[in-house]
């Protein structure tokens, strides 16, 4: 092995460039440089010998790690790779990547390391174009052709040290590099007008420095920020060697192993949509979201939510094709990860959605669905909305309680099996503002001015008319406890409360006797809040269905089934089982005001109620509207109790099985 | 309610254990045969119930409250209309739990 003799002076006076000169030098030097910046990556200089003349070099920050490892050390023997030369006051500096054979100890097999493909740039010639992937911060004038893939908008801003706008926007080269170039102020302005995403420009002249990861999803650790000394020039040939887009999909199963607030691009088949849903953010303002269901080859699917914008152009045009019975592909560049029930993914303000287009993963995408992925159900890494509610496992009354639920900051959602006990009939109803506000009626309580006219403060309004709205305020038990919620207009109506039509006190009552001891499914949002120096938790409804008593029964059932493998011995707390962690204390002889009673005549008293209805057909039970006939509901309802009644003693006390026998 | 005459959660399988006692099981109606109706139990056996039904139609399932008088065949006083649909599963299970570990509970 010898050393390339003459190399550097070849190279230095521009005889040679990488692509015809791969020189074996030696390793004199070795020295970190001290960066002003702390975020930049450590930067070695070195110093090459080719046995007959030094010359000083950088490392490329990619082989940085060869010099942590041990591998790239004084006396060290390198074949050069790739290399670009320039200038840098009077210096000249090698960068790039590099083999190396060995240290300095024998001269072994030269392992692979990083190998870069691309041009390089001569220094002293015309700027000729650089790979995006050779820029770093010594390059003194560069040039790069590339495509903007993605244009941000003209952001205003306002931070301490001033007011300010800015614009960015993305560029992808033929190699694939990327990197992200802003402007800011004067020179944001100048730029903005001509830059359109999707055309070639050669740029040239700007500043390279460290990428804000904040910011920057790109994979490059540099970003370019322009000057009014700046070039853009748009070009006009060329156009196809550029790709349009960069993609580095993950597969779903990937996703489900990544950290929360990662940027990810991923594509799916999309197999279900909601329709848009208006969310409070947390500083006041709505904002519009729809989510879907995202499968893919590797037989997961992931909830996938489209905020704001996105809703509205992509989602309605993603809903129309589901709803045709369609299942568009959907690409998303940048989406990010986050860890709500479950791993999901949602958009950014820079990502980009792809329909149906062409990319090589979407047609191999679409062929795995018609053979297979469409009847091959998949697991879901994001906890599915089913219908019991947010929370997996319904919760009992009691837990509300002591668990404190409702008294973090934000409130809590559960969901919980119970039936309507008692119903408030005054004030079951409010004057509303009928007035939209946004495309949601404002709902916000008119007063009545005297005049004959209702007045909204929040619309500062006066009208003739208004609507009523519901707010019920009742009490709905389970075995555990009892509780008071309030139900508003909608929920109102899931519990069979028709639309307010005229004040008519017989059907009124009619409806109360209709919903009292109906079992329901409801879905809370449990809220500390203020009463004049009290604090209250309050519960609102904000869904309720009706018990499926077969879904609920076999539930039932599985806990046992948990319970008697777990152990005997009492209380065997598992996470899922929620209804023995209340303890033994109480069952359903909560010190809540109302007498239940020993557990057996409780129970027995709903079960004579229903049994009293047992023996004539049960005509005049009523409309539930349910699938299964009133006849089957009931029966249904008794076989539940009884489940309802064998789980509770068999999970929370069993020491008093012995008593009721 | 009335507790006097407790009656046991039977299925087919169970029903033999309890003969000349008070049980009570759903069965889906099949058909009739000379004056009794044949069901199949949430355990997919076949059961005759023999007695006089009820004026009123009877819909698919049916719980028939008696005296069981053999193997597999009930004497039904008490005749209650079930609906069109039914989770077997569930009556079953709740008969097997009722006749093995939660005996306690029921009678």
């Amino acid at each position: 092995m010898n050393l390339t003799e003459g190399a550097i002076a070849k190279i230095t006076s521009g005889g040679a460039t990488a692509a015809e000169l791969k020189p074996t030098l030696q390793v004199t030097e070795l020295k970190q440089v001290h960066t002003k910046q702390p975020q930049q990556s450590d930067r070695f200089r070195l110093v090459l010998s080719d046995g007959s003349h030094l010359q000083q070099a950088m490392l490329g920050t990619q082989i940085n790690h060869l010099v942590k490892d041990g591998n790239l050390r004084p006396c060290s023997v390198v074949q050069l790779i790739q290399y670009t030369c320039t200038t840098v006051q009077g210096r000249i500096n090698f960068t790039g990547s590099w083999h190396f054979y060995a240290s300095w100890s024998a001269y072994q097999q030269p392992s692979p390391m990083y190998s870069n493909t691309g041009q390089v740039a001569k220094n002293d010639a015309p700027p000729r174009l650089m790979p995006i992937s050779a820029l770093n911060p010594y390059q003194g004038r560069w040039t790069i052709k590339a495509r903007v893939t993605a244009k941000g908008e003209l952001r205003h801003y306002n931070n301490p040290r001033g007011n300010g706008k800015v614009f960015s926007f993305d560029l992808l080269d033929s190699d694939g590099g990327e990197i992200k170039v802003t402007c800011f102020n004067a020179v944001a302005d100048q730029f903005y007008h001509q830059i359109e995403a999707g055309k070639v420009y050669l740029i040239s002249r700007g500043n390279l420095k460290p990428a804000q990861k904040n910011f920057n999803h790109l994979r490059n650790d540099l970003e370019v920020f322009l000057e009014s000394t700046s070039i853009v020039q748009p070009c006009f040939e060329d156009d196809s060697v550029i790709p349009r887009q960069q993609f580095n999909f993950r597969s779903i199963s990937e996703v489900e192993g990544m950290d929360n607030n990662n940027v990810v691009d991923i594509i799916g088949m999309v197999s279900s949509i909601t329709p848009a849903a208006s969310i409070m953010r947390k500083n006041g303002t709505e904002t519009q979201k729809r989510t879907l269901q995202l499968k893919d080859m590797s037989g997961r699917s992931v909830e996938f939510t489209l905020w704001g914008s996105f809703c509205n152009a992509e989602g309605q045009r993603l809903q129309n094709m589901c709803d045709s019975g369609g299942f568009p592909v959907l690409a998303v560049k940048s989406g990010r990860v986050s860890d709500f029930n479950g791993k999901a993914v949602g958009t950014i303000s820079t990502s980009q959605l792809f329909i149906d287009t062409d990319f090589p993963e979407a047609r191999r995408l679409k062929e795995w669905f018609e053979k297979e992925g469409r009847n091959v159900p998949s697991l879901s890494i994001s906890r599915e909305m089913s219908s019991v509610g947010r929370a997996d496992v319904p919760k009992t009354i009691s837990q509300l309680k002591d668990e404190r639920l409702g008294t973090s900051e934000t409130p809590d959602w559960v969901t919980v099996n119970a039936t309507v006990i008692f119903i408030k009939a005054d004030n079951f109803c409010y004057t509303a503002c009928p007035l939209m506000s946004g495309d949601r009626p404002c709902n916000k309580k008119v007063k009545n001015n005297g005049d004959g006219k209702w007045r909204c403060e929040k619309c500062d309004q006066s009208m003739d008319e208004c609507d009523y709205r519901y707010i019920l305020q009742f009490q709905i038990q389970d075995h555990t406890s009892i509780t008071w919620v309030t139900a508003f207009q909608e929920s109102g109506e899931d519990l069979n409360f028709s639309k307010y039509e005229k004040q008519d006190d017989e059907s009124f009552s009619k409806i109360v006797r209709q919903v009292l001891f109906s079992k329901s499914v409801f879905k809370l949002k449990v809220k500390e809040e203020t009463f004049s120096d009290e604090q209250r938790v309050k519960s609102t409804v904000v869904r309720a269905e009706k018990a499926n008593y077969s879904s609920q029964s076999k539930f039932l059932l599985d806990m046992m089934e948990k319970f008697k493998s777990g152990n005997s011995a009492p209380v065997a707390s598992n996470t899922e089982s929620t209804y023995p962690n209340s303890g033994a204390n109480s069952i359903g002889i909560e010190s809540s005001g109302r007498p239940c009673g020993p557990l057996g005549s409780n129970q027995g008293g709903n079960k004579g109620y229903i049994a009293r209805k047992f023996g004539s057909l049960p005509c005049e039970v009523g409309q539930h509207g349910n699938q299964y006939s009133t006849e089957t509901n009931i029966a249904l309802g008794f076989l539940h109790l009884l489940f309802l009644v064998t789980a509770v003693v068999l999970l929370a006390i069993p020491q008093q099985i012995a008593l009721v026998s | 309610m009335d507790t006097s005459k407790p009656a046991i959660f039977v299925n087919g399988g169970l029903l033999p254990m309890h003969v000349r006692k008070r049980v009570r099981t759903v069965v889906q109606v099949i058909g009739s045969d000379r004056g009794a109706v044949i069901g199949k139990s949430t355990d997919d056996q076949q059961l005759s119930v023999k007695g006089t039904p009820p004026s009123v139609p009877l819909t698919n399932f049916v719980e028939v409250i008696g005296i069981a008088d053999s193997e597999k065949s009930i004497q039904a006083e008490i005749w209650t209309n079930f609906g069109d649909t039914f989770d077997t599963y569930s009556y079953n299970q709740l008969c097997q739990l009722a006749n093995g570990e939660c005996q306690l509970l029921f009678l």
